[in-house]
């Protein structure tokens, strides 16, 4: 890697984790996943393409780099249909299997677990995904135990393992080649969103919120570790990046419900990724504004969120922005049916504004959508470019975490099989070194464990 | 208000329907239950729009509601004063197979005494035109949650205008993406950012 692209890299990153940190950039970041980037590199790749081949997606992230060299950071793209085709996920549309090849890949609900069946997965939850769950969400296991569903479980693996390799390959080109950061690695849900998302659907949980408050508690607590631990297992290693984190239905409850239903455990777990060394990048989804006042919680800068939307990022600034980095302000009809001359004010408007101080990235709706005009994309970069300088001289150089505990203060990783079971039934005497079969032995039970419970 | 609407109003499942059990075994009718429910679910709505319930709450109404609905089916045939408010043809278009939003709204416009006919998600254009043709309703909902949707809500409006019935019918487009924008680009009348002011719109189109 050439100096000049190292110092490149360094200047981006130190810029995107100052502003995460609440303190002084040299300017404003530009960290945004940029919807629109194919149509403004002029490509005529389609999503499918993206959805299987993140190699194209790649080529271009690196015209775009190449094209927009004020950009900060690159959202690498989080999801690959490969694994999604190998397991058969009733959930997902794919695009081109069975949507538009143009179209993003579309999420379809269902009650997956029926309403009386919450006591088998607070009791065990990986018990439960393999005997109930697998069969009804994922097309490949209907023959539990069949041949065929052997085979999936195996080529689950192997594309999860594809996919790491593919992103990781990503991510190293997009550094060595053009200094430039992904905007996250690794992915956290809150328990209530998984449950919501894969098990019960938003209708089934808004029922057993009213029908069974308990149950749907304990459900949370339940499956809390295992949010915690894919987060940890997918995320940067070295903690310079942040931890992805979507979030889903608080858009849809009252304060009452967040607070007793969503809130406790997905700050739990939030917390035990800050104190493990990592920040979150949360994404707001939909009007946030009922529960926002709780991210004022957590630590001063261990969040950035991108605010939706729906919710006004004035609004947002006053009730948590004193003390978390927000992203966002940049109307979505704006940027695809406006005109450069309006981005241009508005983005000087938010500057001047929420971003005065620091704290506060560019963003339309948690993204720059696919359909936004290329010359309002470049408005957008320009206005802030010209309006978001906090001092001149470099940027401040990246940090190191303060913090690298690998456990999280969570309990042992959980197994199906722990070494001392299987080393009795088979009768091994190990004259060797157990301590070095026992660590292969519970990593990859370890691993399979965590992707089971991902899946 | 009687019980039964602050019970339904309250969110008291079990209450609404030991009060609607009762009520039937007192006699009472079809009409009469349905009118003291429907009073409840109006108050919902009031409790929405000053921000005391939530999404949640109102679709937990709308179930309570269809639940009611549902059990006093035997009561219902050939009753007087059972017409619809109206019929609302409603999908999600095409390009996108969201329904979440839409679910809610089709429900809470059936709790208010439409009769909707619910198209689906990934509808394509035509498929709206032959609906309002076929049903001769007033409002046609376009649903969408993907802001790559505006060119597809412009779509169906042109086309209801190539039919020849851009007169006959309100087009109101729902979700969080819609603005005022988005409504002049597509040509239609309305637009609704949450179900309680699409329900609003269909009332004062029928009303």
């Amino acid at each position: 890697m050439s100096g000049e692209v190292t110092d490149l890299y360094r200047q981006r990153l130190g810029r995107y984790q100052a502003a995460i940190a609440m303190e002084t950039p040299d300017r404003i970041p530009l960290s945004f996943s940029v919807g629109c980037g194919a149509k403004v590199t002029g490509h005529n790749y389609q999503r499918q393409h993206f959805m299987y081949e993140p190699e194209l997606f790649l080529e271009v992230l690196l015209e775009l780099a190449n094209m927009y060299p004020q950009l900060d950071t690159m959202h690498p793209g989080v999801q690959w249909a490969p694994f999604w085709d190998a397991v058969n996920s009733r959930m997902y549309r794919v695009p081109g299997r069975d949507i538009s090849p143009d179209s993003i890949h579309q999420f379809e609900e269902k009650e997956y677990m029926k309403d009386d069946e919450y006591p088998l997965f607070i009791e065990d939850p990986i018990g439960y995904k393999m005997n109930y769950y697998f069969p009804r969400a994922l097309g490949e296991f209907d023959e539990k135990g069949s041949i065929r569903s052997h085979v999936a479980f195996l080529k689950a693996g192997l594309a999860h393992m594809m996919f790491a390799s593919i992103m990781g390959d990503v991510r190293q080109q997009l550094v060595e080649k053009a200094g430039m950061p992904v905007a996250f690695k690794g992915a956290y849900l809150a328990p209530f969103d998984y449950i919501s998302d894969f098990y019960r659907g938003l209708n089934g949980i808004m029922k057993d919120m009213f029908r069974q408050p308990e149950n749907v508690i304990k459900a949370c607590e339940a499956i809390l570790p295992y949010m915690v631990r894919r987060a940890m297992e997918t995320a940067d290693p070295s903690r310079e990046y942040p931890i992805f984190n979507p979030t889903h239905k608080p858009c849809f409850m009252s304060p009452k419900q967040f607070d007793t239903f969503y809130w406790p455990t997905y700050k739990k777990g939030l917390l035990m990724l800050i104190e493990a060394g990592w920040k979150v990048r949360i994404f707001l989804e939909g009007d946030w504004s009922p529960h926002w006042h709780h991210i004022a919680e957590l630590p001063k800068g261990t969040v950035v969120c991108d605010v939706d939307n729906e919710a006004d990022i004035f609004e947002a600034k006053k009730a948590f922005g004193h003390k978390q980095c927000i992203t966002g302000g940049i109307p979505t009809d704006m940027l695809i049916l406006g005109d450069p001359e309006d981005i241009r004010a508005r983005v000087k408007h938010l500057c001047e504004t929420v971003g005065r101080e620091g704290g506060w990235i560019p963003n339309g709706p948690g993204h720059i959508p696919e359909n936004t005009k290329p010359e309002n994309f470049q408005a957008l970069i320009e206005a802030t470019i010209k309006y978001g300088r906090y001092y001149e001289g470099s940027p401040p150089e990246p940090r190191t975490a303060s913090n690298n505990s690998n456990t999280a203060g969570l309990s042992e990783p959980n197994v199906i099989t722990p070494w001392e079971v299987v080393k009795k039934e088979n009768g091994w005497e190990v004259p060797g070194d157990e301590k070095l079969i026992k660590k292969y032995w519970d990593k990859l039970e370890q691993m399979a464990y965590n992707l089971i419970m991902s899946m | 208000m009687t019980e039964l609407a602050k019970a339904l109003r309250d969110l008291d499942e079990k209450k609404v329907h030991e009060l609607v059990e009762k009520m039937v075994e007192q006699g009472a009718s079809y009409t009469d239950i349905i009118k003291e429910c429907n009073e409840g679910i109006i108050a919902v709505g009031e409790l929405f729009e000053s921000k005391k319930y939530y999404l949640t709450e109102l679709m937990f109404s709308a179930e309570i509601m269809k639940e009611i609905m549902d059990k006093l089916e035997p009561l219902a045939g050939g009753v007087v004063g059972r017409e619809p408010v109206g019929t609302v043809v409603i999908g999600t278009v095409k390009g996108d197979i969201h329904d979440i939003g839409k679910n809610i709204v089709i429900n809470f416009l059936r709790s208010n005494g439409f009769e909707v006919v619910d198209l689906g998600v990934d509808v394509p254009a035509e498929k709206f035109v032959k609906k309002v043709k076929e049903t001769g309703t007033r409002v046609l909902g376009l649903s969408a949650l993907l802001n790559t949707t505006y060119p597809e809500m412009k779509n169906v409006v042109d086309a209801l205008k190539e039919a020849g019935l851009r007169d006959q019918v309100k087009v109101i487009i729902g979700g969080a993406i819609c603005s005022e924008k988005v409504r002049e680009f597509a040509g239609a009348d309305y637009y609704a950012n949450d179900a309680v002011a699409g329900v609003k719109i269909c009332n004062s189109i029928y009303g």
